[in-house]
């Protein structure tokens, strides 16, 4: 990059105002990054003429943000939606099923659901007490995903007539007990606020005629997370208002296994016979995960992308740590304001979404001051290297050409997950695959070298691509011709492909008629049939495997190869692992023992690892405990300490001193700096790290021995 | 008191015939019949306004239980007699309120019910019963408010006092009514009854054990004789003696579990086809039986069991004959073993499964069954990578004495562990034995905080694999990571298992006081998830 370095944002604040508002929470206790003060202080100088101008692209760059951010929201909402419509509808279906059921048991009159006794009906009819229960298996341990799902489902259960409560586990408290949720039921259908919750109440509410005709739904999004005393009286009190008060309850079970195994877990037994239950799915993270990037970033393009290593860090957070597609959507949120914010010609992705790109591209590249050409022909990717096609025309055309390949690319991406489906690919593993440069630059070197035929090195038989090349030579006749459709359908935009597929097509249909004629034909000669059969549909696999190999070979072009990609892509991983991932014990540590990295003062720097006495005094205390095992003598500990703040600077070379000289120091120190402020400074420094979460104060047992809580390290 | 007799002539009442009150079982279409009245009086309100049943009805109708209502009949008494409190307890579902509902709409008099399980404390119950009695309909117009705010005990005799005695005045200004005659009906009286069902459950109310004395001596403090009070529980009468010195001894009466032939008769009730019905009971009542008598408990068990009986049958009118019955025992025999089992065990599981089966049936999309196309071992649900790590450590810590952790977590292993305990001698061996019994007995160790992050560290950096891959990933990276990747967000992850209730936070240490922890999981679940990690759990379990 060269010394003009406009890659720096020129004047953030604005973006980062906005966008940081809503991300706050991943900033606290992050390191702060550590260029961008200087970059900013560069700029000012540098730009100061122009500012006006900066100020018209930073203006642009939040306009480009929040259109691309809104239209990704949006692909994100639909795929929710889409996924979660049809389990939605089954609940619903159950409803009305259940309210059915229900009132099949009598239709009690107004007056008799404001009675204080129950109806008597009959005992050995088995839905008489027992409430009907959804039980929505979420299929995860972290609920965050789960609230707005349930949240959704009583918006739709809302929509289609039913009463709807929505509970969560808060209003299960021991501490509120029973109290508190009919309360909260309360609230939520009658609207009013009781100092003591009724449900003699709610059915005077529900006899009023216009709230008579829907069953009333209440549901509990984790249920796991309740008081089991609570929600036990719960639902033995509903059980008791059956027939005048038609309950369906739904609750959120994010294990299966637990309630069926183990009732006494969540219910006991006498509780559990009063539910009548029925089990849903809901979508699985991974699957839901699928969804959002097959439809943000393989369907369509939306005009943001993230590099290959992005992909793997989202990934790993996503099965290592997370695991919510909350946070998922959370770091593409980040990695796209970052983007923005860090980009100066991100602007440009704008014109993806335009809808006459070509012509948006050229008016803006046109009119790019010549600071920010200049940058744009420094980018790494770029390869232009004379002077003279340095305008914003090549810029446009090269921008052009990345949405050409990336559609590409989306195309014979598709052809190749429908490929991979054949063997249970998960879309993530197959996908940073794809989008990774290296195996890109190996595929089509290897190729050069051996031409036809062997892909792919002995090292990357592993690979995905090569496993789905490889599951399609064993394809039954069907799912061929159903792949072949697929790729038919998805080829269109490369007619080159779409040639192909369609000679596969009818190859495969020729075959298809031969051997049905064959077996027709003659039926003695069975064996001798059965072998030209298997020979032909192995030609017709192989030419498919062909022509999938050709796809990925030619068109499965990672973005990452492209010119001038970084104004599209988001390549800076670290920045977003540090969002994404404080680790602020580790940091916390690391910080500690390496001060003056911040401190920026001029005496500790040069030290290296050498304490000196300027050291902050944690920092020294910390760096001392280093020589120490899980418990700390509070005593060595002290007159160490003692030691290296009482030595002079001139002497800071010196680390660990033998017992000899340290009582001989401590005489002659001790007249500069008295005892009492020392063991001040050495109290408040042990304070300081018990507060930091280092240690552990002394114990009863062990009175002169701290202990060490340092993990990670 | 009870001697007193009654001074007032026995008069009949009138009742409008606007409004009723349904109190039926299986009677709906009686109850659509009716027309709501929208202007409560006291014979509305508190008065069973279904149609009358007859004394033979009601016997018939509870089979097994004619004593009980002819006692009950008797201890209540003659129309406007004053009575002693009535104590009705017995076993859940022996149709002790079932009983008592019935017989007041059979005998038409008024009175006021409260169930303790819905007034789940001492406000709710005395609102609701002032409520009744004052006839007050909470409705939208008074935002769903009571008639009066009512907390302290002595509030509401005060408020009960007054109330039952204007009801009691209006009673039999009602009475004495004349002219307003309905053929055919019958008198309510001038006594109003208090029920008070599902009172074992006031005992449980912490702060407020004085109000089981309360509603015990509430005859005293009223010194009303026109009140009757019916108290109904599932737990005896010698439950109660510790609670309240008892000025009166209330009657007690016990309704007894039902005898086989006594459910037969209730199960055969409404069934379509008693004779069909009649031949499964014969099937699988005596083995249920033996397990538990509650009726509800049995419902619901045989309505599965009855549909695998009639599987083999095409048509569900047929009376099977002895042959054919034969048949249909051996064709069920197998659910009933199966079934009596799960009864106890996992009835929920049962009923899952009944209910996965019938949608299955239905709509095959919709539910899908139990695992199906699944490996029995995987985990059914999203965990990360680094929960699962911090789960194995959980169970770990929970599951061994903490002063194996260093032999485990060394560089030699568990292998030298054992080779120490076979050196041990018989007595210290016994010892050994015992201690491992107390410890199972215990249940699973609660475990500090350190020990855990200690052992999830030392587990973490076994798994090779991942550190080599994180490591490449963080090679990138200017923050150095190293192998802590897992590490970072542990405590988040430890509130996440927490809030499944994986992992339960304790009670903290009176010692050192700090939060100590246990695992909840089964030593299955802890398995599945090492083997879903390719983990090798078991090298590092203490084994006995």
């Amino acid at each position: 990059m060269s010394s003009s370095s406009p890659s720096s944002p020129s004047s953030p604040l604005k973006i980062s105002d906005t966008t940081e508002n809503n991300l706050q929470p991943f900033y606290v206790l992050h390191k702060a990054f550590p260029k961008k003060p200087d970059r900013k202080t560069r700029k000012k100088i540098e730009f100061s003429p122009t500012s006006d101008t900066h100020h018209h692209y930073d203006e642009l760059r939040v306009e480009a943000f929040e259109l691309v951010w809104s239209k990704i929201d949006a692909r994100i909402k639909g795929v929710l939606t889409d996924i979660n419509t049809n389990v939605f509808d089954e609940i619903h279906q159950w409803v009305c099923e259940s309210f059915g059921a229900i009132r099949s048991l009598g239709v009690p009159s107004s007056l008799e659901v404001n009675r204080s006794y129950p109806l008597v009906t009959d005992i050995t009819s088995s839905c008489s007490r027992r409430i009907f229960t959804g039980l929505v298996f979420t299929k995860n341990v972290e609920f965050v995903d789960d609230l707005l799902t349930f949240k959704e489902l009583g918006v739709h259960l809302k929509s289609n007539g039913c009463h709807v409560v929505n509970m969560s586990s808060l209003d299960f408290l021991s501490k509120n007990g029973i109290g508190g949720c009919v309360r909260s039921v309360l609230r939520q259908l009658v609207g009013v606020s009781v100092d003591v919750g009724d449900i003699g109440i709610l059915a005077a509410w529900y006899s009023e005629i216009e709230n008579f005709e829907s069953p009333i739904v209440v549901i509990i999004d984790d249920v796991e997370r309740c008081s089991e005393s609570v929600l036990a009286e719960f639902v033995l009190m509903l059980s008791e208002w059956v027939v005048k008060l038609p309950i369906v309850l739904v609750m959120g079970v994010s294990s299966f296994a637990k309630i069926v195994n183990a009732p006494r877990d969540l219910l006991p037994f006498g509780v559990l016979q009063h539910l009548n239950p029925c089990k849903f799915t809901l979508g699985s993270p991974t699957a839901i995960l699928d969804g959002i990037i097959e439809s943000l970033f393989v369907k369509s393009y939306c005009g943001f992308d993230i590099s290959y290593k992005v992909m793997v860090l989202m990934k790993n957070y996503f099965v290592r740590h997370d695991g919510t597609v909350t946070s998922f959507i959370r770091a593409l949120k980040i990695a796209c304001t970052k983007h923005f914010l860090m980009e100066p010609l991100s602007f440009l992705s704008k014109g993806i979404l335009d809808e006459d790109n070509e012509s948006f591209w050229i008016e803006k590249c046109g009119g790019l001051p010549e600071s920010m050409l200049k940058y744009a022909f420094d980018l790494p990717s770029c390869e232009i290297s004379d002077e003279i096609s340095l305008t914003g025309e090549s810029l446009a055309r090269d921008l052009s050409e990345i949405m050409k390949m990336r559609k590409n690319w989306s195309s014979v991406f598709m052809c190749l997950y429908e490929a991979a489906k054949f063997h249970n690919v998960q879309l993530l593993e197959i996908l940073c695959e794809a989008l990774n440069p290296d195996s890109y630059n190996l595929r089509v070197s290897s190729n050069r070298q051996s031409g036809v035929g062997e892909l792919y090195s002995v090292d990357q038989k592993g690979s995905q691509i090569y496993l789905a090349i490889r599951k399609v030579r064993d394809l039954s006749f069907s799912a061929l011709s159903r792949l072949v459709q697929f790729w038919k359908n998805h080829s269109e935009r490369i007619a080159e492909i779409h040639c192909q597929v369609i000679e596969l097509e009818s190859m495969l249909n020729s075959e298809h008629e031969n051997k049905s004629l064959k077996l027709d034909e003659t039926k003695k000669s069975r064996i001798s049939a059965s072998r030209t059969r298997e020979k032909n549909t192995t030609k017709a696999n192989e030419k498919a495997a062909t022509l999938l190999e050709f796809m990925v070979k030619e068109y499965l072009k990672p973005v990452e190869c492209a010119q001038f990609h970084e104004i599209v892509c988001f390549k800076h991983v670290g920045v977003l692992q540090s969002s994404l991932i404080g680790d602020p014990r580790k940091i916390i540590q690391v910080d500690l023992l390496k001060s003056h990295n911040y401190l920026h003062c001029s005496c500790c720097s040069k030290s290296g690892d050498v304490l000196l006495p300027s050291m902050h005094d944690t920092s020294i205390m910390y760096t001392l405990v280093q020589e120490h095992g899980d418990l700390i003598n509070l005593h060595d500990w002290y007159q160490s300490f003692k030691t290296n703040i009482c030595r002079p600077s001139t002497k800071g070379k010196r680390k660990i001193q033998s017992p000899l000289s340290k009582k001989r120091k401590e005489l002659s120190e001790s007249e500069v700096m008295s005892e009492a402020s020392i063991q001040a400074r050495f109290c408040r420094a042990v304070i300081e790290l018990q507060i930091t979460g280092l240690l552990r104060m002394p114990s009863k047992r062990r009175p002169d021995y701290v202990q060490r809580v340092a993990f990670g390290l | 008191m009870e001697n007193e007799g009654s001074p007032h002539v026995i008069r009949r009442t009138t009742r409008s015939s606007s409004s009723s009150m349904p109190n039926t079982p299986n009677k709906i279409q009686e109850s659509k019949k009716k027309v709501d009245s929208c202007s409560p009086s006291i014979l509305d309100d508190l008065v069973s306004r279904e149609e009358h049943v007859s004394l033979d009805t009601l016997v018939s109708n509870f089979p097994g239980r004619k004593l009980q209502i002819l006692d009950i009949l008797r201890l209540v008494g003659p129309l406007n007699s004053p009575m002693l409190p009535l104590y009705l307890y017995g076993g859940p579902s022996t149709g002790k309120t079932s009983v008592v509902l019935q017989i007041f709409r059979h005998l038409k008099r008024p009175f006021v019910y409260s169930g303790c399980r819905t007034c789940y404390n001492p406000r709710v119950l005395f609102e609701s019963i002032l409520n009744q009695l004052a006839l007050h309909r909470r409705n939208l117009g008074n935002g769903y408010s009571s008639a009066k705010r009512c907390e302290r005990p002595a509030d509401f005799v005060t408020y009960l006092q007054e109330l039952l005695t204007g009801v009691i005045t209006s009673l039999k200004a009602n009475s004495a009514k004349p002219g307003l005659l309905e053929t055919g009906e019958r008198a309510s009286g001038e006594m109003v009854y208090l029920i008070f069902d599902d009172i074992e459950l006031v005992r449980e109310w912490h702060k407020h054990s004085g109000i089981i004395s309360l509603l015990f001596k509430l005859h005293c403090y009223l010194k009303i004789p026109e009140v009757g009070l019916i108290f109904i529980t599932n737990s005896s009468p010698d439950t109660y003696y510790l609670d309240t010195v008892l000025a009166e001894e209330p009657v007690h009466l016990f309704f007894p579990d039902y005898t086989e032939d006594e459910l037969e008769q209730i199960f055969l009730r409404n069934q379509p086809n008693p004779k069909l019905y009649s031949s499964f009971l014969d099937a699988v009542l005596n083995p249920f039986c033996r397990i538990t008598r509650r009726i509800d408990v049995l419902s619901i068990a045989f309505e599965p069991l009855f549909q695998k009986y009639c599987k083999p049958l095409s048509d569900l009118g047929l009376v099977p004959n002895r042959d054919e019955k034969r048949i249909l025992c051996s064709y069920l025999n197998p659910h009933i073993a199966l079934s009596t089992n799960e009864v106890f065990k996992v009835l929920s599981n049962s009923s899952l499964e009944v209910e996965e089966n019938e949608e299955k049936a239905k709509k095959k999309e919709n539910v899908r069954k139990l695992g199906d196309g699944q490996d029995p071992n995987d985990i059914d649900f999203h965990i990360s990578i680094s929960a699962k790590y911090l789960l194995i450590s959980a169970f770990l810590a929970s599951r061994n004495p903490a002063t194996l952790d260093a032999a485990l977590f060394d560089s030699t292993g568990g292998g030298d562990n054992r080779k120490r305990k076979r050196k041990s001698s018989e007595t210290s061996k016994e010892q050994k034995e015992q201690g491992e019994q107390d410890l199972l007995m215990k249940g699973p160790g609660t475990f500090p905080l350190e020990r855990l992050l200690a052992i999830f560290q030392c587990i973490t950096s076994v798994a090779e694999g991942f550190v080599e891959e994180e490591q490449l990933k963080d090679g990138l990276l200017e923050v150095e990571v190293g192998d802590c990747g897992l590490m970072s967000d542990v405590l988040l992850q430890l509130s996440t298992l927490c809030n499944a209730s994986f992992i339960s936070r304790g009670e903290s240490c009176p010692l050192e006081g700090l939060t100590r922890y246990r695992s909840t999981v089964s030593e299955d679940m802890a398995l599945k998830v090492a083997r879903s990690l390719k983990f090798p759990l078991s090298k590092y379990l203490y084994r006995r």
